[in-house]
C-alpha cells in the first residue's frame, strides 16, 4: 500500500460533534466553558427493572431537521440513531473544512468512521418484535440498520467517496483507530482527504442490563479520578473529523485547524477488563515517537478517563510512566466527566476536543472532582477549565480487551 | 376499484419519494421508480396489512409484479389461500 515517501504531512481541517452536551462543535465546546454535565435521568424506553438508572443521552437531536440537507443518500432519516450522529457530525465537518464533494477524484478521499457496536438498539426492536411481539418478520431496513459500517457507507455515499470506506470496530478506541488509520491512508498517498471519526448509540434496555451485568455503571454519576468514582456513566454521539494532505490543504486555501502530529497503537493482549500499564505506555510513547516529540511538550492530555476504579489508576501510573518528571506538569482532564462515556465515540470527540483546546488556549476541567483519589495524583484540572497555550495535545483510547490507541494534535506546520 | 386495490395503491404512494395520484391497476410498477429498497417496504406492508407472506427474492425478476394490478391480484390469491398457503 505505501507510496508515500514519509513527507506527506496531515492537517485537521473539519471538526464536527454530535454529544449530550452539544449537538455541534459550537454548544459542545460552550457546555465544556460552563462544565456541563450531560448526565440525566435514563428515558426514552421502558426502563422496567434496571437499577442504574442515569446515563449521557441525547435528547433533543431531530434527523429530520438536522438532516434535511442530505440529498444523495435518500434513506439516512430511516437509518439507527448512530449513523444519524455520524452523519451530523461529518457534516457539519465537512462543512467547516470548504471542500467540495464529491472530490475531483473520488477515489483519492476515505470515509472512515466506526462503532463499538453498530446498530444496537435497532437489533433489539427488532428482536423484540420477534420474540415477544410474535411479528413475523422484522423491518426490512433492520439488517442495513444494524451493520456496523452503515454509518460510513451513509457518509461515504451523501460526500461522493469512492476510496476506501469501512468501519473501525474496538471498543472505546474505535475512533482513534479510525482517525490513525486514516491519517497513515493520507501520509501514504493513498488518498488526499478522509473523513474519519465514529459513532455510538446504543444506551436501551438490554445493553444497559449487559453493561449492569458488568457491574461497571455508576448509579450517581461520572466522576473521572475522584475518591467517591464508582464507575463510568454511559453515553453516546459521534465525533469526526476532516483530515487532508497539507500541501492539498494549502493550495485550496484553507483553514488549518491542527496536524495530527502522532499516532500510536498497542494491544495488551491479557486481559479483556483488567488493563496493563505496559499496552497503553508503549501506545503513547509510539505516538510521541511518531510526532518526533518529548512528552515533556504536550501541554494538553486528554485522558481516557471512563471514572472506573481500575482504568484512572492505571492510566495515571502509565502517564507517570511515560511522562517522568513531566508526569506532574501536564494539564489532564477527562471530558468523560461532562459528556459520560461515548464508547467508541470517545476518541473521536475528545480529538475535537484536544483541537479547540489549542484554538481557544483553554483546556477543559474534569468536572465533579472534588476529591481526588490519592492514587490519583497528578492535575486533572478539577472542575474549572484553565486558560493555557496549548501546542501539543494528546489524546488516550483505552478500550476493553486493552486496545489502545493515542492521538497527538500540533500546530498547523509553520 | 374495490378495497384491495385501494389499500394497496395507499401503501405505493406512502413508500413513493413523488407520490401520484393517477395511479391504476394498469400503471407498471417501472413507472413508479420504486427501488428495491422501496419494493422491500412495500412487500413487507403488504404483508402487515393483509396478513400474508408473498413469496418473492429480491434476485429474481419478480413476474407477478409488473402492473399494480398483477400486484392486487397476487394479493386476493394469497388472501384467499389463507395463511396455510403461505408457509408451504
Amino acid at each position: 500500500m505505501t507510496k508515500g515517501n514519509g513527507t506527506r504531512r496531515v492537517v485537521v481541517t473539519g471538526l464536527g460533534v454530535v454529544t449530550p452536551i452539544g449537538l455541534n462543535v459550537a454548544d459542545f465546546w460552550a457546555s465544556m466553558k460552563a462544565g456541563k454535565s450531560g448526565v440525566s435521568e435514563l428515558g426514552g424506553f421502558p426502563l422496567d427493572d434496571l437499577k442504574i438508572l442515569i446515563a449521557a443521552q441525547i435528547k433533543d437531536f431531530d434527523p429530520k431537521v438536522r438532516l434535511k440537507n442530505y440529498k444523495r443518500d435518500k434513506i439516512i432519516v430511516h437509518a439507527d440513531r448512530y449513523s444519524w450522529f455520524a452523519a451530523a457530525a461529518a457534516e457539519e465537518a465537512v462543512a467547516q473544512s470548504g471542500i467540495e464533494f464529491p472530490v475531483a477524484n473520488p477515489y483519492r478521499a476515505a470515509c472512515i468512521i466506526g462503532s463499538g457496536a453498530g446498530g444496537l438498539t435497532t437489533f433489539e426492536n427488532a428482536y423484540r418484535d420477534l420474540f415477544i411481539h410474535n411479528k413475523r418478520a422484522t423491518n426490512p431496513l433492520t439488517l442495513l440498520r444494524i451493520i456496523g459500517s452503515s454509518a460510513s457507507a451513509h457518509v461515504g455515499i451523501e460526500y461522493g467517496i469512492k476510496g476506501p470506506t469501512f468501519a473501525t470496530c474496538s471498543a472505546c478506541s474505535t475512533a482513534s483507530h479510525a482517525i490513525g488509520i486514516a491519517r497513515d491512508y493520507i501520509q501514504n498517498d493513498l488518498v488526499d482527504v478522509a473523513i474519519a471519526g465514529a459513532s455510538e448509540s446504543v444506551i436501551n434496555y438490554g445493553t444497559m442490563k449487559a453493561w449492569q451485568a458488568l457491574h461497571v455503571l455508576s448509579p450517581q454519576g461520572c466522576f473521572p479520578f475522584a475518591k467517591r468514582r464508582n464507575g463510568t456513566v454511559l453515553g453516546e454521539g459521534a465525533g469526526i473529523l476532516v483530515l487532508e494532505e497539507y500541501e492539498h490543504a494549502k493550495r485550496r486555501g484553507a483553514t488549518i485547524l491542527a496536524e495530527l502530529s502522532g499516532y500510536g497503537m498497542a494491544s495488551d493482549s491479557q486481559d479483556m477488563v483488567k488493563p496493563t500499564v505496559e499496552g497503553p505506555s508503549y501506545a503513547m510513547q509510539m505516538a510521541l515517537d511518531d510526532a518526533k516529540i518529548e512528552a515533556s511538550e504536550i501541554d494538553y492530555l486528554n485522558a481516557h478517563g471512563t471514572a472506573t476504579k481500575d482504568n484512572d489508576i492505571n492510566e495515571t501510573k502509565a502517564i507517570k510512566n511515560v511522562f517522568k518528571n513531566a508526569a506532574s506538569k501536564v494539564a489532564i482532564s477527562s471530558t468523560k466527566s461532562m459528556t459520560g462515556h461515548p464508547l467508541g465515540a470517545g476518541g473521536g470527540i475528545e480529538a475535537v476536543a484536544c483541537i479547540k483546546a489549542m484554538q481557544e488556549s483553554w483546556v477543559p476541567p474534569t468536572i465533579g472532582l472534588d476529591e481526588v483519589d490519592p492514587e490519583c495524583d497528578l492535575d486533572y484540572v478539577p472542575n474549572v477549565g484553565r486558560d493555557l497555550k496549548v501546542n501539543y495535545a494528546m489524546s488516550n483510547s483505552f478500550a476493553f480487551g486493552g486496545l489502545n490507541a493515542v492521538l497527538i494534535f500540533g500546530p498547523p506546520p509553520a | 376499484m374495490d378495497e384491495v386495490a385501494t389499500k394497496i395503491i395507499d401503501i405505493l404512494k406512502k413508500h413513493m419519494k413523488e407520490p401520484r395520484d393517477d395511479i391504476s391497476l394498469s400503471t407498471a410498477l417501472t413507472d413508479l421508480k420504486i427501488e428495491s429498497l422501496d419494493l422491500a417496504m412495500i412487500v413487507f406492508d403488504i404483508e402487515d396489512t393483509f396478513g400474508i407472506e408473498i413469496p418473492y427474492n429480491a434476485n429474481e425478476d419478480v413476474g407477478d409484479f409488473k402492473t399494480v394490478g398483477s400486484v392486487v391480484e397476487k394479493v386476493k390469491g394469497l388472501v384467499a389461500a389463507g395463511p396455510a398457503a403461505a408457509k408451504a
